[in-house]
């Protein structure tokens, strides 16, 4: 039991750094401009979805930067800096 | 109608009794709390003449607050000891050797007794004695016998076959292996190259990083759990409370003029920083050294009172600072530093997770941190532990209290009047990114100049402001 219980929150902790990558993505996918007709102008976006668009922006880019936090992190724990 | 009233008066006595009994002081010590009076002792918060001068209300509430983490305190100690009186496998053989301090026997003591705790130092020394013979010698059969009430099968079996490998092992290695790689960044620079950190800013940027007002400002409560510091911590105390180097007094070299730094910069890409800074009351210039022995002798012959600031600069892990090859956890520290620190005085760790991870945080470096603390310090090490054969039960009790060890505040304890600082998180040191490192020519720096963490300082076991 204690073996799962660990196995468990190491899975959990684990994967917390890329759920901000992978809702930014999300969000990036769901409020992508619209393609635009050939020669014609691309439909602007509404206050709304530039909203949620720079939000899966700020997630998206964030959550990378954390990555490589924790990867800077654990070359520290190696003694490598 | 007589016995009604005869009843009512009883029982108005009992009332006024029982009422005045309430308020009744507890005295220090007291049976009804021992579980409490213990923890009060083991975390140095009261003696009896503080004890003494709290009011009755004051003592009940101390007592209150106290209560859970006494009991859960008592609980693990009693585990603790089940564990390290049962039988040892040949890894819980390694673990209670070299990690086992005096500290553990005299938590034994408090909380199980004088008798439990002799039972405890005996089995250890038998085994330690037993250890170093099977090494030296192998092991007659006398000797297996001995051990028998305290290890497993296997582990005997091991010991006794310890010698033939020992032997093997010398076979196999030539000198010239045992010496290793010469590192080009450590060995012949003992001079600080670095820039004053004082000149770099390095409040204000680590600001970026550590100075989220939303967390951690409450200090945890250390349930104590210092008898399992973790393996980061094996060998910390056989080195650091035999710090008492014959070496000469060290000559302090020059904060930045002396030649030989320049002259002895290493050409290494990445960073092999580290060394203590000690500043004290009327000197000009701070003393850096590069080995924590040279600066253990130098702190051995300083005046009592005279240390301002000292500064232990390298890894840290809970529990534990490195500083090079030389160890410094709570208890070294203590005995380093006794009556040395002037009043307020600052003993800083610059090392990364040197106290523990604080409260709720809205800070996402922060919480990476924490994240990544849990994962290196506490689930790396528990299957690290189980694929050595340690039990579950065990591997979790001694990496749960280990991982998160506040060093900072368990020396605060020791060094009375200092304020003892450390980092809640890993401590980013931009100068010691590789390349980095090298354009700055810092490599050998004996003091860290930017460090990006965020810092927790104790008085007397009290958290208090960053200093």
């Amino acid at each position: 039991m204690t073996d799962l219980n660990v196995a468990l929150e190491t899975i959990l902790l684990l994967a917390s750094p890329f759920v901000p990558v992978a809702v930014g993505v999300m969000l990036r996918r769901k409020f992508r401009p619209a393609p635009a007709a050939e020669g014609a102008e691309p439909a602007p976006m509404t206050g709304s979805q530039k909203m949620g668009r720079l939000a899966g922006n700020i997630l998206f880019w964030g959550g990378i930067a954390g990555l490589i936090f924790m990867v800077v992190v654990v070359l520290n724990y190696k003694g490598r800096i | 109608m007589k016995v009604l009233r005869t009843l009512l008066i009883f029982l108005s006595l009992a009332l006024a009794g029982s009422y005045a009994f309430a308020l009744e002081p507890v005295l220090w010590n007291d049976n009804n709390f021992a579980p409490e009076f213990k923890y009060f002792q083991e975390q140095a918060a009261f003696t009896a003449e503080t004890w003494t001068a709290l009011s009755p209300e004051a003592r009940m509430k101390e007592l209150l607050d106290a209560k859970e983490p006494a009991l859960e305190r008592q609980k693990v100690m009693k585990r603790y000891y089940a564990a390290a009186m049962a039988k040892w496998s040949g890894p819980a053989l390694k673990n209670y050797l070299s990690r086992t301090k005096e500290a553990d026997i005299k938590a034994v003591d408090l909380w199980q007794g004088k008798e439990k705790a002799a039972a405890f130092v005996k089995k250890l020394a038998l085994v330690q004695a037993l250890e170093k013979k099977a090494r030296a010698e192998g092991l007659t059969e006398d000797d297996a016998l001995a051990l028998g009430p305290y290890l497993l099968p296997e582990a005997i079996a091991d010991l006794r076959s310890l010698k033939a490998s020992a032997a093997a092992l010398k076979k196999q290695t030539s000198a010239e292996a045992l010496k290793g790689p010469e590192s080009k960044s450590g060995a012949s620079l003992n001079k600080f190259a670095g820039a004053d950190p004082s000149k770099l800013g390095a409040d204000s940027f680590s600001k970026l990083y550590d100075n989220m007002n939303v967390s951690g400002t409450d200090p945890v409560v250390a349930g104590g759990g210092r008898y399992a510091a973790g393996a980061a911590n094996a060998g910390a105390a056989a080195q650091l409370t035999a710090p008492q180097t014959k070496k000469a007094a060290f000559t302090v070299p020059e904060v930045k003029s002396a030649p030989a730094a320049n002259t002895a910069k290493s050409t290494s890409l990445t960073s092999d920083a580290y060394g203590v800074t000690i500043y004290t009351s009327g000197a000009q210039q701070p003393q850096t050294f590069r080995k924590g022995e040279d600066a253990v002798a130098a702190i051995r012959k300083m005046p009592d009172g005279s240390i301002t600031k000292v500064i232990f600069y390298g890894h840290g892990s809970p529990g534990l600072q490195t500083v090079g090859a030389f160890d410094v956890d709570a208890e070294s520290a203590g005995e380093i530093l006794k009556g040395k620190m002037a009043r307020g005085g600052v003993v800083q760790y610059s090392g990364c997770n040197t106290a523990s991870i604080g409260g709720m945080t809205l800070n996402p470096a922060v919480g990476l941190s924490m994240v990544a603390r849990r994962l290196l310090y506490f689930s790396l090490p528990y299957y690290q532990d189980r694929a050595d054969g340690v039990s579950a039960e065990q591997a979790r009790q001694q990496w749960e209290k280990g991982w998160n060890a506040d060093l900072a505040r368990d020396t605060s304890l020791k060094v009375r009047g200092a304020v003892v600082c450390g980092y809640r998180t890993f401590g980013l040191v931009p100068g010691r990114l590789p390349g980095v490192t090298r354009l700055l020519g810092n490599q050998e720096a004996t003091t860290p100049g930017v460090v990006a963490g965020k810092k927790a300082c104790y008085q007397d076991g009290k958290e208090v402001p960053a200093q």
